[in-house]
This record gives structure tokens, C-alpha cells and sequence, in this order.
């Protein structure tokens, strides 16, 4: 069986600009494939040349089988799309939208009704299908988008950020119907900058500034590269303890996270007494919650060491 | 994939954007006044607005002779509708004033001794003045005043002579449009300039209103071809402009008393053709613009100047230089006035009109094809 999609080489550049240089891994069939790296480092560009609405300009591509330089059309048959912008029509109604993606994809009358009927049980909007997209809220939206996206039952499902700008909920419940889909045998791939959704996905590529810069399972990356103890810490001073902290032998990183930071130590060089008692040096209120390393520790690994494929 | 599968898909594909886009225009009630609305608004403005039929106009009547001939003279101006007295000043030198002013747009001058020479049997000299600031007024004013003079003149002449009959006498009848009413003439360019626009404005935003939504990529990701874009765009806006062109026409007819003297089949299908070559060329500016705002200013500009300019609207396009009838006969505007006007005044068919099908049907074609051509389903 060949792999869903197999990226060899790939780039894309704007006049002197390298949206995205060599970049080389595979999907499998089956895997959610979660792309993850900053806005602007070549996320949606890869997305739209493996969707065959972009030409590469270097390297091949090939997306369940078909090279998208070769048979775009080809591609686009087989594959369902949910771009970043919400790109519904607003003054459509949810069944309306519907109406006109299954007939895009080339159903009609009773093979049609039957495929929305479907779709709107599967994704939870029956109850919405007469109601104006515009008038839904955000979550919904992209429900609507999802609803689209998998209506010609596609084996692979393409979303740039299908959850940016959503409610933590709707964000869980959207993954639940995509994960449903998986179980099914669709293969998805999946672009985000939320390093939760990231631990879902079977293997996860990290983009930095256009380049494929660490490749793996979620495991596998922390385990490369990250290893040790990651610790959260939370302090009314955080600029002077994380300062503090960095300087402290035994600790490989500091990053800010959300309203704390992170630290990383090797267990051989510091303890988490040893630790705890250098911030109560600092600040007697330091809160430290003890962790394993996330993929967010994984990322700004990667981004601060330049990448370890 | 078999033949009429393919085909089967293509009209589906076809039908999906061509249902979606009817919904987007019925749920719009700017399309709706646009299409439906605006037009009528046009077509009254301009058909009562634009008249060459030139009536009351202030005169200044200088009559130095006093005499019942001069007094004749004065009357065969007046006695239609075209002239009113406006002032009657003794000194020709108050004429200039009342010029000035824009008391008078014309003065009639009959010095002293005017029926004496004319009883003496020699030329028997009156001066007009007309404004010529205002050009297409005054060649109107110039025209009734001298016909009307020289009407007095013959008459004059007829009634000294014991009614004998000029040696020449031209008998001038106009066909087709015998009142010479200015509506008959304007109504038709008029209909190809409201339905031109109108037509352009109405397809131009449509693409590129996708484009700014982000709704075209998602279209792009999908296996809709871009004729099938095309022609599901412009069928439901054909639809709506022939609703469109049947309320100009028959506004046209009830309100101007333009006549229909040819069929109804010809008008209909001479207008579709014009319909969907205007709405094409909508499609392929909206195709290219890139934004609504472009969108917009390039559609109105690319209707709106051939349609008034190098349509035989208001200038003959015969009379214009090589370049400019060139250019004429790329657009439809033309096309579609000159067919209008045979229709419905000299009552034509296909056997005199079909050089002006061939050139919609080739303007249609063309524009369609540039507007797909252009349609890029890539991503720049």
C-alpha cells in the first residue's frame, strides 16, 4: 500500500522568497498528520501545493497516488479542503452550501439529499440546516466548513487551521468528528499553531521559516528533544526568576508560557528540590507545578536550536 | 469516464454555481435594484432629459419697421411652439445684453424698411442671432428659425404670384420617424446604453467578491472547471437581464411610443446575444480585477464609453475617424443600436440585421472565452 501522500524535495518560492525549501517526509495511510510551525513559516503554502492549487517549484509531491503538479484535478477529486479563511458563503444557508459542494463535486438529486442528509447527522447541524451560516457562531462555522469538506466522502481530508479563532469546546468537538473520520479509514492532514490539538496527531512535522524542522510521533520529539524534567512556574517577578533560572546550571531552556514560563532541566544536574529552593530564593511565592515536556517545550526547541529533523 | 457521464457532470457542476449564484442574487437587493430597479430610474432621466426637440425658446424680436409685414414675419415664428418672445427692445444694441444675460437665446432683427423693399420687389434683408455657446441647441434654434422664414418667404411669394408654384419644390418626407421626434431617434441607443451598463456592473463585482471573501480558493479546491464557472455565472444574470430588457423595451413603448414594426424573435434573440456579451465581458473584467473597487470602475468605464461614445447613441459612428470606427466595432454597443433601430422603426429581419448578429454573436463568444482564459484556478 502506498503511502497517502509522499513529499520529496518540495519547494515554493515567491520571486526571491522560499515559502517553503526541501521539504521531504510521507503520511500514511489512515495517520493524522498535524503540521505545526509559526504564521508565515510555509504551512499554507505546503497545504495548497499538496491540494493542487499551487504549483511547486521545486521537488514533487504526490497525494493519494497523483502528482499535484501532473493531475491537480485528479487530486482535487479525491480530496476534501477546508481552508483557513472561513470561505462558506455567508448568505447561503448551511443545506444551501451544501447544495452547492455536492454539486461541485458532481451529485445530484437523490444521491445528493442522501449525502447531506448523511453529512448533517454525522456533524450535528441538522437542526441548523435551514439557518444562514452568517448567523452561526465561529464554531459552528467551521462545523459547516467540515460538513463541506468530507460531503464526497474524500480519503483524505486537508485543514489549514480548521480550529483557529474557536471556543476550547467546539475546538475538542471538531476533533472528535475528524478523529470519527479516521477510524473510518480517511486519512487527515492538518495544519495549527495550538500545540494541544499537535498531541492528537500520530506524527507531527514542525515548520520553521519555510524548512521541515523536526519530524516524528509526539513521543518521539520529546523524547529526542526534550528529555528530562519540564517544570511550570508561575511568579509575580518572572522576569527576574526566569532570568535567574537561566543562568542556573542544569537548566537547558526557559520559555514564557502563558502566564508563566516553562523550564526544562537534565535530572542528572538538578532536582526538583534543588530547583524549587533556587526560585524561593527569588520569589518565596513561586508556585512550580512539575510536568513532562509538551510539545510546545518541543517547538521552541526547535525553534531556538534550528531544527533536528 | 464516458462521454455523456462527463457531460452529465459538466451540467451538474454547471447547474450547482448556477443555482448558487441565483440565490446570492435574490437574496441581494442591491442586485435586484440594479438589475431591476435602476435601469427604469435611467431610462426616465434620460428620455425626458435628453431631447433635441428644441420649444419655447426666448426670443428677442427687434422690430424697427412696424409694419403689418414685419409684424407677419415675427408671428411665423411663433405661431408654432418653438419660439417665445421674451423681450422687445427698440435699440438693436440691447441685444447683445439680453445675450449676455441669458435673457434670449435668439433675436429676430427687421430693420426699418423692410416692407418697403419688399413691396418694391427687392431683397428685403433681416438679421437672426442665435446663441451659438450652447452647440446642439443652437443648430436646432438656427434650423426652426430659418425654415420658418423662409416658410414665410415662399408663403409671401406664392400670394404675390396668384399662387403659382415655386419652380422647384422638394417634397421632403421623413420616414420612418415623420414628426422627427427626437425620442424615436434616442430611445433605442438609449435601451443598448442602460442594458450595456447595467449588464457589465451586474457580473463584474461577482468573481471578484469571491476573490475578497476567501470563497475562490475553496471553489479552486473543488473539480469545478472554469467554464463551468463561467457559464453558471452567467446564466441566472441572463435570465435576469432579458426580465431587465423586457421592462426597458416595454417602458420604452408605453412611455416614448416607440414602435415595434419587426418580430419579437428577432428583438429577443438580438438581445440575448448583447445581454450575454455584456455580462461576459462583466465576468472577465471581475476575473481579472482582483478587488470589488477595481471591479467596479473598470466595468463602468468599459460600458459606459462605448455605450454613449461608440455606439451611434449620439454620434453617428459613420461619421467618425477610421481609429475610433475600428474601435466602434469591437464593442456591441453598436451592434445592438443599430439592430434596436431596425427593428423597431424600419421593421428589419435577419436578411438586413445579420451583420449585426454576426457581430454580437462574435463580441459573445470572444468574451466568454477571455473571461475563462483569464480565470486563473491557480493560486498566484
Amino acid at each position: 500500500m502506498t503511502d497517502a501522500i509522499a513529499v520529496e524535495g518540495l519547494g515554493r518560492r515567491f520571486g526571491a522568497f522560499h515559502a517553503v525549501r526541501d521539504v521531504t517526509f510521507t503520511v500514511a495511510r489512515g495517520e493524522i498528520f498535524g503540521y505545526l510551525g509559526a504564521n508565515g513559516a510555509g504551512k499554507s503554502t505546503t497545504i495548497r501545493i499538496l491540494c493542487g492549487l499551487l504549483a511547486p517549484t521545486a521537488g514533487r509531491a504526490t497525494v493519494a497516488g497523483l502528482d499535484v503538479a501532473a493531475d491537480p484535478e485528479g487530486v482535487k477529486r479525491r480530496i476534501g479542503y477546508m481552508s483557513q479563511r472561513f470561505s462558506l458563503y455567508p448568505d447561503l444557508t448551511v443545506a444551501e452550501n451544501l447544495d452547492f459542494f455536492g454539486g461541485a463535486y458532481g451529485f445530484s438529486g437523490r444521491a445528493l439529499r442522501r449525502r447531506i442528509d448523511a453529512i448533517v447527522e454525522e456533524t450535528g447541524l441538522r437542526a441548523l440546516r435551514d439557518s444562514a451560516t452568517q448567523s452561526l457562531p465561529a464554531g459552528l462555522q467551521q462545523r459547516v466548513a467540515l460538513a463541506n469538506a468530507l460531503l464526497h466522502d474524500p480519503e483524505l481530508l486537508f485543514l489549514d487551521e480548521p480550529t483557529a479563532g474557536v471556543d476550547p469546546a467546539s475546538r475538542r468537538e471538531f476533533l472528535a468528528l475528524v478523529r470519527r473520520r479516521v477510524r473510518r479509514g480517511a486519512t487527515v492532514f492538518l495544519t495549527t499553531h495550538y500545540m494541544d490539538e499537535a498531541e492528537y496527531c500520530g506524527r507531527v512535522g514542525m515548520m520553521v521559516d519555510g524548512r521541515l524542522a523536526a519530524l516524528g510521533t509526539p513521543a518521539e520529539l520529546k523524547q529526542r528533544l526534550v528529555p528530562g524534567d519540564a517544570w511550570s512556574v508561575r511568579s509575580a517577578r518572572r522576569a527576574e526568576l526566569q532570568a535567574a533560572l537561566a543562568a542556573t546550571d542544569g537548566v537547558r531552556a526557559v520559555h514564557p508560557h502563558g502566564a508563566g514560563f516553562r523550564v526544562r532541566c537534565d535530572p542528572a544536574r538538578l532536582d526538583g528540590a534543588t530547583l524549587a529552593a533556587r526560585c524561593r530564593e527569588i520569589d518565596p511565592a513561586a508556585e512550580l507545578e512539575p510536568g513532562t515536556a509538551t510539545l510546545d517545550d518541543v517547538f521552541h526547541a526547535v525553534v531556538a536550536g534550528g531544527g533536528v529533523a | 469516464m464516458s462521454a455523456p457521464g462527463r457531460l452529465r457532470r459538466f451540467a451538474i457542476r454547471t447547474g450547482a454555481v448556477a443555482a448558487k449564484e441565483a440565490t446570492h442574487a435574490v437574496r441581494d437587493p442591491r442586485t435586484l435594484y440594479l438589475a431591476l430597479g435602476m435601469p427604469v430610474v435611467l431610462l426616465v432621466i434620460f428620455g425626458f432629459g435628453i431631447s433635441f426637440d428644441v420649444e419655447d425658446v426666448p426670443i428677442a424680436v427687434v422690430d424697427q419697421d412696424r409694419t403689418p409685414d414685419s409684424r407677419a414675419l415675427e408671428r411665423s415664428l411663433t405661431t408654432g411652439h418653438e419660439f417665445v418672445v421674451a423681450a422687445r427692445p427698440d435699440d438693436p444694441a440691447e441685444v447683445d445684453r439680453l445675450f449676455r444675460e441669458r435673457t434670449v437665446s435668439a433675436a429676430l432683427v427687421v430693420p426699418r424698411g423692410f416692407a418697403r423693399e419688399w413691396a418694391a420687389g427687392r431683397r428685403a434683408p433681416v438679421q437672426l442671432l442665435v446663441d451659438g455657446s450652447d452647440g446642439v441647441g443652437a443648430q436646432s434654434v438656427l434650423g426652426n428659425a430659418s425654415a420658418a422664414l423662409r416658410a414665410e418667404g415662399r408663403r409671401r411669394l406664392a400670394a404675390e404670384t396668384g399662387g403659382a408654384a415655386a419652380p422647384l419644390a422638394a417634397e421632403v418626407r421623413l420616414l420612418f420617424n415623420p414628426a422627427l421626434r427626437s425620442a424615436v431617434f434616442f430611445v433605442p441607443g438609449l435601451i443598448a446604453y442602460i442594458l450595456y451598463i447595467v449588464g457589465v456592473l451586474l457580473t463584474a463585482l461577482t468573481i471578484a467578491r469571491e476573490q475578497e471573501r476567501g470563497n475562490l480558493e475553496q471553489l479552486f479546491a473543488t473539480p469545478v472547471g472554469r467554464l463551468e464557472v463561467m457559464l453558471g455565472k452567467l446564466l441566472p444574470y441572463l435570465a435576469l437581464g432579458l426580465l431587465q430588457a423586457l421592462l426597458v423595451l416595454a417602458f420604452g413603448m408605453a412611455v416614448f411610443e416607440m414602435p415595434l414594426r419587426g418580430s419579437l424573435g428577432v428583438l429577443g434573440l438580438g438581445t440575448l446575444l448583447f445581454l450575454a456579451g455584456a455580462l461576459a465581458q462583466g465576468l472577465f473584467i471581475s476575473s481579472v480585477a482582483g478587488s470589488q473597487q477595481v471591479a467596479t470602475q473598470a466595468g463602468a468605464l468599459s460600458s459606459l464609453l462605448p455605450g454613449v461614445l461608440l455606439s451611434g447613441f449620439v454620434f453617428p459612428v459613420e461619421n467618425m475617424p477610421l481609429l475610433l470606427r475600428a474601435l466602434a466595432s469591437v464593442f456591441p454597443a453598436r451592434y445592438y443600436v443599430d439592430l434596436l433601430r431596425g427593428v423597431m422603426l424600419r421593421g428589419n429581419g435577419f436578411d438586413a440585421l445579420w451583420g449585426d448578429f454576426l457581430g454580437l454573436g462574435v463580441f459573445c463568444l470572444a468574451a466568454v472565452a477571455l473571461a475563462t482564459l483569464g480565470f486563473r484556478r491557480r493560486l498566484a
